[in-house]
């Protein structure tokens, strides 16, 4: 799971928190892109960038750590399976409209050909 | 070989068309620009006069900077697609066709005046006699107004015998010099795809329903809800959207929407789209597009949809990234992976090219131009001779439009800074990969060791 590399990250960055000077600097520079100011060139500012917002996700699951609730992740993924199910069977439930649709049709024409024998 | 009175009325008009280009060139006198002009304006022109296909093929040549001469595709962006609408009771005659019921056998009431009326379909108001329960989003009471597109009669059959004419006069245009060496099939097939996919509004109507799913969490995009039971091939019954098109707002209607927090929405949409959904509306269109006087953006015309696989939207958000924090030699190696081959003696000199186009074109100062800088970079891959793959042009395309569709809005956004936080997490998540990880941790393992023997 990919979004699992950026917990990952974050919380490697959690451990190491007041170990790498490179990388406090990095996410302060970062930080400015990620807020929408304008960014600094090259590619280290695409590091920069990266640095910011795993910092972010830092100081989210500090928050989480801290009122106990990590597992709420997996209720999000959950929810996002099941709003995928629940939009099949409504395609379904779209399909079975036209097949209505389509039997009502039929009926008005056999109406308008005439009564029905039998 | 049979020739068909249509085929001898294609070939008549341009040969008319021809002829005033001729004439308004001053002979070919005038100088090359403005022989072209002179030209591109005929060739608009006799598009316009043969109908459906060839209007819809303009549009296509309209959105291939990359391909054509650039006068005709500026021609051919400002060829509009309406038409004279076709009186009510042809419209009726189709609804009886496909349902046996008369439209006020259907509706509480069916509006006879069109809303809107397009090559291919018109466009109709009505209302529902019946609560109606949406694929996705809540029930529709009775009473709620939508909308009947309907397919013209005729529309499907004049679309296909004109297409197999436009094969055999593009490939004439070609032979004799008047556009630029191409990939015509690929441009015909893709022309033959849409056209059969219009001509089928289920296709459309399942897109837009995709659309509200994808859309579910986010209260500022609308899409129009899809009525199934009086939906076919030829009508495509949906809500009826209120609000401003983004080639019509004038100032009252700027007055009262938040046009910079919509640009900065609505750019953001689309990045979720590519980046995220991996489906994208690749047939914006300023008139596709309402502002409504909720402040939010409401989606039309779902025609052309783009799909792009998960690795290709990270080698996109790469290349993106490459752009956005001007490093060539990412967005090359990135772009190689999406199709863009560059041969191996040019890599240097396409580089420092695009590095130099990143540099003028997306500096740092004032709002960025991504449409000019997007435009260039595909003119400068054609200079060297590397054939653009139809998706990535598209793609490219569709970004161009979407800030254009963002600056009549709010003319300082900088699109740039909205794709940002989208690629670095994209790439962010993409390290993670499996087979990426085992091949760069392994690497790193090993530069450690060496430090550590050193
Ligand atoms: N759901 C809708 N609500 C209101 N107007 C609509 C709706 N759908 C289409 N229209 C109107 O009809 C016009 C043409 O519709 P569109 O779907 O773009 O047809 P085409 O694909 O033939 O261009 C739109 O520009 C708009 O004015």
């Amino acid at each position: 799971m990919s979004d699992d590399v950026m917990r990952f990250f974050a919380a490697w960055m959690l451990t190491h928190e007041v170990a790498d000077e490179g990388l406090k600097a990095a996410v302060l520079r970062g930080s400015g892109q990620v807020q929408g100011g304008m960014a600094a060139d090259g590619p280290d500012a695409f590091v920069d960038g990266l640095a910011a917002m795993v910092a972010q996700r830092k100081e989210a699951l500090k928050a989480e750590l801290a009122a106990g609730s990590v597992a709420a992740a997996t209720a999000d993924e959950q929810k996002v399976v099941f709003d995928e199910l629940r939009f099949e069977v409504a395609e379904m439930r779209g399909r079975i409209d036209e097949v209505q649709g389509t039997l009502e049709t039929i009926l008005a024409k056999l109406e308008a050909a005439g009564p029905a024998r039998g | 070989m049979v020739v068909s009175a249509r085929s001898r009325h294609i070939t008549a008009v341009f040969a008319k068309r021809w002829l005033a280009g001729v004439w308004h060139s001053r002979f070919g006198l005038g100088g090359t620009a403005r022989r072209r002009a002179a030209f591109a304006r005929e060739w608009r022109l006799a598009f316009a006069e043969l109908g459906p296909a060839f209007i819809k093929l303009g549009q296509l040549i309209s959105v291939r900077p990359e391909e054509f001469p650039r006068e005709l595709v500026a021609e051919m962006a400002v060829m509009q697609d309406s038409v004279s609408p076709l009186p009510a009771s042809v419209i009726r005659r189709v609804v009886f066709e496909e349902f046996g019921r008369t439209p006020e056998q259907l509706f509480a009431s069916f509006d006879d005046t069109p809303i809107a009326s397009a090559s291919i379909a018109q466009v109709h108001g009505a209302v529902l006699a019946h609560d109606v329960h949406p694929v996705w989003g809540e029930t529709m009471p009775a009473g709620t107004e939508v909308v009947l597109k309907v397919v013209r009669p005729g529309a499907a059959e004049a679309v296909l015998g004109d297409l197999a004419e436009a094969r055999r006069l593009l490939d004439a245009a070609r032979r004799l010099g008047m556009l630029k060496d191409m990939d015509l099939h690929a441009l015909l097939d893709e022309f033959e795809d849409s056209v059969v996919r219009e001509l089928d509004l289920r296709v459309e109507a399942h897109i837009a329903d995709r659309f509200a799913f994808d859309f579910r969490g986010d209260p500022k995009v609308e899409v129009p809800r899809v009525v199934w039971r009086t939906t076919t091939r030829r009508v495509l019954t949906m809500e009826r959207m209120y609000g401003w098109r983004l080639t019509d707002l004038d100032d009252a209607a700027k007055e009262g929407i938040d046009g910079r927090a919509l640009a900065i929405y609505g750019a953001t949409a689309f990045m979720r789209q590519v980046m995220l959904h991996g489906r994208y509306h690749a047939d914006l269109h300023p008139a596709n597009l309402f502002v409504t006087p909720r402040n939010t953006i409401a989606y039309l015309d779902f025609g052309i949809v783009g799909h792009l696989t998960k690795t290709e939207r990270e080698d996109i958000a790469q290349v993106l990234a490459g752009m956005v924090y001007r490093d060539a030699g990412r967005a090359l190696r990135y772009s190689e992976r999406l199709g863009v081959h560059v041969p191996a003696e040019k890599v240097a000199v396409v580089t420092r090219e695009l590095g130099e186009l990143l540099d003028s074109m997306l500096g740092s100062e004032g709002p960025r131009d991504f449409r000019h800088f997007g435009l260039g970079f595909l003119s400068l891959l054609r200079r060297h001779g590397v054939e653009i793959p139809t998706g990535y042009g598209l793609l490219v395309k569709s970004l161009a439009t979407v800030e254009g569709c963002a600056r009549s809005l709010y003319p300082d956004i900088d699109i740039m800074d909205v794709a940002r936080p989208f690629v670095t997490q994209l790439i962010g998540e993409s390290l993670g990969r499996p087979e990426l990880l085992q091949e760069r941790v392994e690497r790193a393992f090993r530069a450690a060791m060496r430090e550590l023997v050193a």
